[in-house]
């Protein structure tokens, strides 16, 4: 499906680069380059917010600008993130369209290969501004409906709900909690917000795919989720197939909040185009028997700085992070977990698992926090890591702070490679070493991949495949 | 070879809160500005001489007895730089050290040192062990407080320096009084084939921070660092270690057991650093804290950082207390509970200490270890 050509020129299409590209673009709402106070007064007109949120997002913009980067832990390539020159929000109700022909044929490739549905396709590849969910997914938002749950943008959220959604908006985590989540609370635009009725049980699999005319891929989307007593459910956010954007900054704030006994899987698969800095705060609050599951992966970016977390508020809540990085050339995913025992009998476990390919660092970084006078809280962490080239890097650093001898905890990491006799070994029966190496690869996750739902599983099966080509032999 | 970024370009000043070499760590105790250097110093009754060691005994900074070809009196540092978070502190010591010992032996010979330590205000020893064509050289060093009132505080570096195919054993016994600090620098750099195991039991002090940095720097080296320290209520005990492979086919093994009475505090962040190049490099790093009261704290930050293929590397941290299952073991064999948890403990710490392989320098640890253990239980 080709769209309109005549609304869109020229692409600039570096040759070695494959994400360092960008289209022409017309908006009809545009807050211009760099962040000011007027940037924040736009987007909350354009969107028209209630003052407290206008409020709110000067505050945050304030703190923002106080804090330093936290390069004095993270990567020194936050200092190349030039603020002044990232426009904040962008908007006409639809994305800028694109034509087929400026898809580099690399993508195409990659959507043939991966299996990705011609629809689907089409709104990844930025051809049409939007997924249109509504034929496929009337009867699951029907449903929805009926059982009471509550489905939204951000913008809708906070405006016509905001008597759920702003007790919780915000508290999980704060503000200053970091540079980057203040900046979100600055210029936050797209996301969802998501309440869940007590006891409902949701059947399928929640995704911003349902929401037509959304900001589903915001550059600085926020989303909170709240999922009521004994409610379930599960939300996916992402795609394995490339996503390609203009913009080279993405920080995205998650917070979700599972009441007494109610489940919550958040599922993300990452694979933004290898010029943007992914640095997003995801945190949780799980009370009294609730369960948490941060499930993420994280294939694309330049730099993803990502650490689910887990605050376990009520006794019995569990918390778990299994997280997959594949960190290729000029990538580095730094990616960990943080869990805080805030209640006795709490129980948390970390199983993350990274591939570093050709010259990709991975790191993992976690933080387990068991503070005094508890007891009975239980901390389970596992870091593996695979170098597949010589050059290929990967590190960890895991900070355990437990007080008081009612607990158990243990970490474990381990770097490794594939070993010669295994890929000998299949070698000798017919496959050429990259298929091998392939195999074994996709081995070292294969536990962890089943955890996703099925449909990502496989593709996440391809695209390693993909992304490991041409880095042995 | 390659300096890891980490440590790099590292301005002298006094550590801040933000420092991340000083993670969970009592910062503002690693500031030593405006310490008077302490004065004259007594001793106290030698312990029991060591079997075949040579001994040399400090009363604070002045040398009172010891005499041996391969040790020279020095009255300047060797130059220490730290690179964990100390470099002011190193700093410190390259200008103010006026005493200490370089042990430099192409035979074996094994060495014994005493520092008895007295008196307000800063002492600051310097040592600096090489060991040469395939010598074993074996050193002790004891830091000894003579009473239990004065508030020294201890600046000591060291380095071992080990030439291809020599080896060496070092132990270090702290035993400073409970309002005393100790900063130590540790470095240590092994060439081909050279073989060194270092290790120090902490039981005394107020505050330890403790920076140990050992390079293998050689194909075929092998680097074991071991650590047993009992603190209790009122001693936090602050360990940073850093293991650089710098060539192919090095080994090094860390081995760090605290075991955490009443309400004290450990902090461990250890790194294993794998130059680009380094391939078939063996590395383990392991810390274990046993948690014997509910007042206790431990922090543990195992880190690696893997440039190299090839590589096989593991880092292991865990907590916990003394198992019920042990408890019920050794109390179905007629011992009352509370034995049997001392027993379980001192046990773990054992671990650590038989892999000093050698029996004098095993006899001390575990002589050092028991007494903390009959001062606590």
């Amino acid at each position: 499906m080709i769209s309109e050509t005549d609304t869109v020129q020229q692409v600039a299409l570096e040759k070695d680069d494959i994400g360092n590209f960008s289209f022409p673009e017309r908006h009809k709402f545009d807050a211009g380059y760099g962040l000011t106070k007027d940037t924040i007064d736009y987007i909350s007109k354009v969107k028209d917010e209630p003052a407290w949120v206008n409020e709110f997002r000067h505050k945050a913009l304030e703190v923002f600008r106080s804090k330093p980067m936290p390069t004095n832990w993270a990567t020194q390539d936050l200092e190349n993130i030039d603020f002044d020159k990232i426009r904040y929000y962008l908007s006409d109700g639809a994305k800028p369209k694109r034509s087929w022909d400026e898809v580099p044929p690399e993508v195409l490739e990659t959507f043939d290969r991966l299996g990705v549905p011609e629809q689907e396709r089409a709104f990844l590849a930025g051809v049409e501004a939007q997924y249109d969910s509504e034929a496929a997914y009337s009867n699951v938002k029907e449903e929805l409906a009926k059982e009471g749950v509550i489905f939204v943008t951000a913008t809708e959220g906070l405006r016509e709900y905001e008597e759920i959604f702003r007790p919780y908006f915000g508290k999980v985590i704060p503000t200053g909690d970091n540079k980057f989540s203040a900046l979100n609370s600055a210029v936050m635009s797209g996301g969802s917000f998501i309440y869940i009725p007590k006891g409902v049980k949701v059947k399928h699999p929640l995704q911003a795919y349902f929401r037509i005319n959304s900001e589903n891929f915001g550059q600085f989307e926020r989303t909170l989720i709240i999922a009521d007593e004994g409610s379930e459910v599960m939300y996916m956010e992402g795609c394995t197939a490339p996503k390609f954007e203009t913009a080279t900054l993405h920080s995205a704030v998650v917070e979700l909040v599972a009441l007494k006994g109610a489940k919550i899987q958040y599922i993300t698969v990452q694979n933004w185009s290898s010029n943007v800095f992914n640095l997003v705060t995801k945190r949780a609050v799980a009370h009294e028997d609730a369960e948490v599951r941060w499930i993420d992966c994280n294939i694309g970016s330049r730099v993803t700085m990502k650490y689910p977390g887990v605050v376990m508020k009520g006794e019995g809540a569990r918390g778990e992070v299994i997280s997959i990085a594949l960190a290729n050339d000029g990538q580095h995913q730094d990616t960990g977990a943080k869990m805080i025992h805030a209640a006795n009998n709490t129980s948390s476990n970390v199983i993350s698992k990274s591939i570093s390919v050709g010259e990709g660092r991975s790191t993992y970084r976690g933080q387990v926090h068991i503070p005094k006078h508890l007891k009975g809280c239980k901390n389970n962490t596992e870091c593996d890591a695979l170098l597949i080239n010589p050059k290929s890097r990967t590190d960890t650093y895991p900070a355990i702070s437990v007080k008081g001898n009612q607990h158990v905890t243990q970490h474990e990491a381990s770097v490794s490679q594939v070993s010669e006799e295994m890929l000998f070994y299949m070698q000798q029966r017919g496959l050429t070493e990259a298929q091998a190496m392939s195999l074994a690869v996709n081995g070292f996750i294969n536990d962890l991949a089943s955890e996703f739902p099925m449909e990502y599983s496989v593709e996440l099966k391809r695209l390693i495949d993909l992304e490991m080509e041409g880095s042995v032999g | 070879m390659n300096q890891p970024t980490s440590i790099e370009e590292k301005s002298l000043s006094w550590p801040i809160r933000t420092d991340e070499n000083w993670r969970f760590g009592s910062w503002k105790e690693g500031n030593l500005e405006g310490l008077a250097p302490v004065g004259e110093g007594d001793g106290l009754e030698l312990p029991a001489p060591l079997e075949g060691a040579t001994r040399f005994v400090f009363h604070n900074a002045r040398l009172v007895s010891g005499d041996h070809p391969a040790v020279t009196p020095v009255e300047h540092s060797f130059g220490p730089k730290a690179r964990l978070g100390s470099e002011k502190a190193a700093e410190l010591h390259r200008r103010e050290c006026q005493h200490g010992l370089a042990i430099s032996s192409t035979e074996s010979i094994f060495i014994e040192v005493i520092h008895f330590v007295s008196g307000e205000g800063l002492l600051l020893p310097s040592l600096s062990i090489k060991s040469d064509q395939g010598a074993l050289v074996k050193v002790v060093e004891r830091f000894i407080s003579v009473n239990q009132e004065d508030a020294t505080t201890v600046l000591t570096a060291v380095d071992l320096d080990l030439s291809a195919g020599s080896r060496m054993k070092y132990l270090v016994t702290q035993e400073l009084n409970r309002k005393s600090r100790l900063v130590r620098l540790a470095d240590s750099c092994l060439q081909e084939n050279a073989n060194a195991t270092q290790g120090v039991v902490h039981t005394g002090a107020k505050w330890v921070r403790e920076e140990t940095y050992s390079t293998v720097d050689g194909i075929d080296a092998r680097s074991e660092i071991l650590s047993i320290a009992l603190p209790d209520s009122g001693q936090e005990y602050d360990q940073r270690t850093f293991q650089h492979h710098g060539a192919r086919d090095t080994y090094s093994d860390l081995l760090f057991k605290n075991t955490l009475f009443g309400t004290a505090k450990t902090i461990f962040s250890g790194l294993i650093f794998v130059d680009e190049g380094a391939h078939g490099t063996d590395a383990y790093q392991t810390c274990r804290n046993l948690m014997m009261t509910d007042e206790c704290e431990a922090h543990s930050m195992p880190g690696l950082e893997i440039n190299a293929d090839g590589v096989k590397c593991s880092h292991g941290s865990t907590s916990s207390r003394v198992s019920d299952e042990e408890i019920f073991y050794l109390m179905a064999r007629g011992i009352q509970p509370k034995q049997a948890r001392t027993l379980v403990a001192q046990g773990f710490s054992m671990e650590a200490i038989e892999k000093f392989e050698d029996e004098t320098l095993e006899g001390l640890a575990t002589e050092v270890v028991l007494r903390k253990f009959e001062a606590v239980v």
